[in-house]
């Protein structure tokens, strides 16, 4: 674990990096605009997970639409390994709060949607990678299950498998537990941990729950709301990812969940005024 | 269930699946509650006659009447003109629809240019029209094929509407993460999204349009199982005018048995079956 992370740090460019990015949405009602997200500043290097935690409505979802190229910026970019982001592209797959799956599709169906919109079904060992994702996630014998015949842990299990069967270099997860319920939560956020540290992939993971922010980002990015910003960012420092980092580190974890409380209290405070 | 996955061993809870109630009591409740009402019918017309049976004829009378109705090659040609026509206005009903449906679904500009006429013409009572069509359209056919597209296109359209405007944004977003291109979008994502809820449009409108087939045979024109019945009842020939009621359930249900089938197969996801 340790000489992972440490080749993890070994570069120096960062593979995404956001410059002065805001967004501005025109509000029907007041015709007036609200700012969603103001000038944020961001660098997440090659094989990090960065975690962004924040109140609901602060705008991260709007920062990960930013970062997928599914929202343009008023102004200010994102780059990606300093190509400036026009859109959405094979280097970036999304898991999406409400898993996005397509209900008229089976199981391994749904997960060969990315390389099927990719063009990538004429690469002949496209059925080998969809089964080895299904078998990853856990999934293996529900190829042939229709997404309402799961539960929300299974759906969202077909949700990573949709993406990872991609290959992408940036995984972007908006509250991909969000709509778990809360002892599948603990189980795949764990299992989410071991994947990213398996698979080294470069991670933005969108949260409002503090203790998946400690126990899954190598840095965490706290978003303030009114307009969005970063609010702070802290390093975890802590080796390991998921259950492991609890077990190790009672007392890095339990400073830094305190720390978050009070800064998440302090901000929900000062937004309900 | 234990699974085991490159991560470890998990257990997953199979989601419990709805619980169907049983098929053949239902069936058997339904022939029982029919063959006592058909018992109390016979027993009130033919054997305690409590109703004169030129009023009212007794089922006996009226499967008798169903028999000669079903050698009778007149009744078939009618039927044929009847369901012919029926076909004609409700594909074009389906065609404009869903086409017309998909369109303001997904321009807001069309929306809100076409919404004050959609709702002027969908709030007229549209029997109301009937006798204009007569009118405008003659006798034969097309007036009826008219009527049959009028009641029946707007279900569809309406429908269809409904599901493009209700497709989740994030299938949207979820194609367009792996860069799909709108013609993908449209095809792969909207498509499929707004089918069961065009589908159970169509439902409607096969129950609507068979309304309007009739109704036009009753307001003018000689031909159809509409007017026969009409005539059968302006000669007071009850039990062939309730034999031909009779075939008029028997079609509806068929047709809209079909359509079932249908929806099963086209959209078997969608186990909503929400409505008719
Ligand atoms: N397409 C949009 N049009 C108008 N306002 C939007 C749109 N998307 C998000 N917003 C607004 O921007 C703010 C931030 O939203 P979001 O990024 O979804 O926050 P979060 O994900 O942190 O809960 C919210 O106030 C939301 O109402
Ligand atoms: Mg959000």
């Amino acid at each position: 674990m340790t000489t992972e992370t440490a080749q993890r740090r070994a570069s120096t460019a960062p593979l995404i990096s956001a410059r002065g990015v805001t967004v501005k949405f025109d509000v029907a009602r007041t015709g007036k605009q609200m700012i969603a997200l103001s000038n944020i500043d961001l660098d997440v290097m090659e094989g990090e997970c960065v975690t962004v935690l924040g109140p609901s409505g602060c705008g991260k979802t709007t920062f990960m639409n930013v970062v997928a190229g599914l929202v343009k910026p008023t102004s200010g970019s994102v780059f990606i390994d300093g190509d400036e982001v026009s859109g959405p592209g094979p280097d970036r797959a999304v898991v999406f709060q409400d898993y996005a799956l397509l209900p008229w599709r089976t199981v391994f169906d749904n997960v060969r949607f990315g390389l099927e919109m990719q063009k990538k079904l004429s690469d002949g060992d496209w059925r080998d990678r969809v089964q080895n994702a299904i078998d990853m996630v856990g999934l293996s014998g529900f190829e042939s299950s229709y997404p309402r015949e799961l539960s929300g842990g299974m759906q969202q299990r077909v949700g990573l498998a949709r993406a990872f069967v991609a290959e992408p270099r940036i995984l972007l997860m908006d509250e991909p537990l969000g709509a778990v319920d809360a002892l599948t939560r603990e189980v795949m956020r764990d299992e989410i941990g071991k994947l990213i540290a398996q698979t080294g992939k470069t991670v933005l993971f969108i949260t409002h729950s503090i203790e998946e922010a400690i126990l899954l980002g190598d840095r965490i990015v706290v978003f303030k709301s009114k307009p969005g910003e970063i609010k702070e960012i802290i390093t975890t420092g802590i080796e390991g990812m998921g259950s492991e980092r609890n077990a190790q580190n009672d007392e890095r974890f339990h400073e830094l969940r305190e720390h978050l409380w009070s800064v998440l209290a302090n901000e929900a405070a000062a937004a309900s005024k | 269930m234990t699974i085991s996955s490159a991560t470890g061993i998990i257990h997953i809870d199979p989601d419990r699946r709805p619980i169907k109630t049983s098929n053949t009591t239902w069936r058997i409740r339904l022939t029982l509650v029919i063959l006592a009402f058909l018992l109390i019918w016979q027993a009130a017309v033919a054997w305690f006659k409590l109703i004169p049976s030129n009023f009212l004829p007794a089922p006996t009378e009226v499967s008798v009447a169903f028999g000669e109705l079903v050698v009778n090659p007149n009744f078939w040609s009618a039927l044929a003109f009847s369901l012919g026509n029926m076909a004609v206005g409700l594909a074009m009903a389906i065609g404009v629809g869903v086409f017309v449906g998909i369109a303001l679904g997904l321009s807001p500009a069309l929306r809100i240019t076409v919404a004050p006429f959609l709702w002027l013409l969908y709030s007229t009572p549209k029997v109301a029209l009937a006798p204009i069509f007569i009118l405008a359209l003659g006798l034969g056919s097309a007036s009826k094929i008219g009527l049959v597209f009028l009641l029946a296109v707007f279900p569809v359209l309406l429908n269809t509407m409904e599901g493009t405007l209700t497709v989740s944004p994030s299938l949207v977003n979820a194609a367009r993460v792996y860069g799909a291109s709108r013609f993908s979008v449209g095809w792969k994502i909207i498509a499929p999204a707004t089918l069961p809820f065009s589908l159970v449009g169509i439902q409607r409108a096969v129950a609507l349009g068979f309304t309007g087939e009739i109704l036009g045979e009753f307001l003018g024109g000689a031909g159809g199982i509409g007017h026969m019945l009409e005539y059968a009842a302006y000669k007071f020939l009850m039990d062939e005018a309730l034999a031909i009621v009779f075939v008029m359930v028997i079609v509806s249900n068929l047709s809209l048995g079909l359509i079932s089938i249908v929806r099963r197969k086209l959209a078997p996801w969608d186990t909503d079956q929400k409505g008719m």
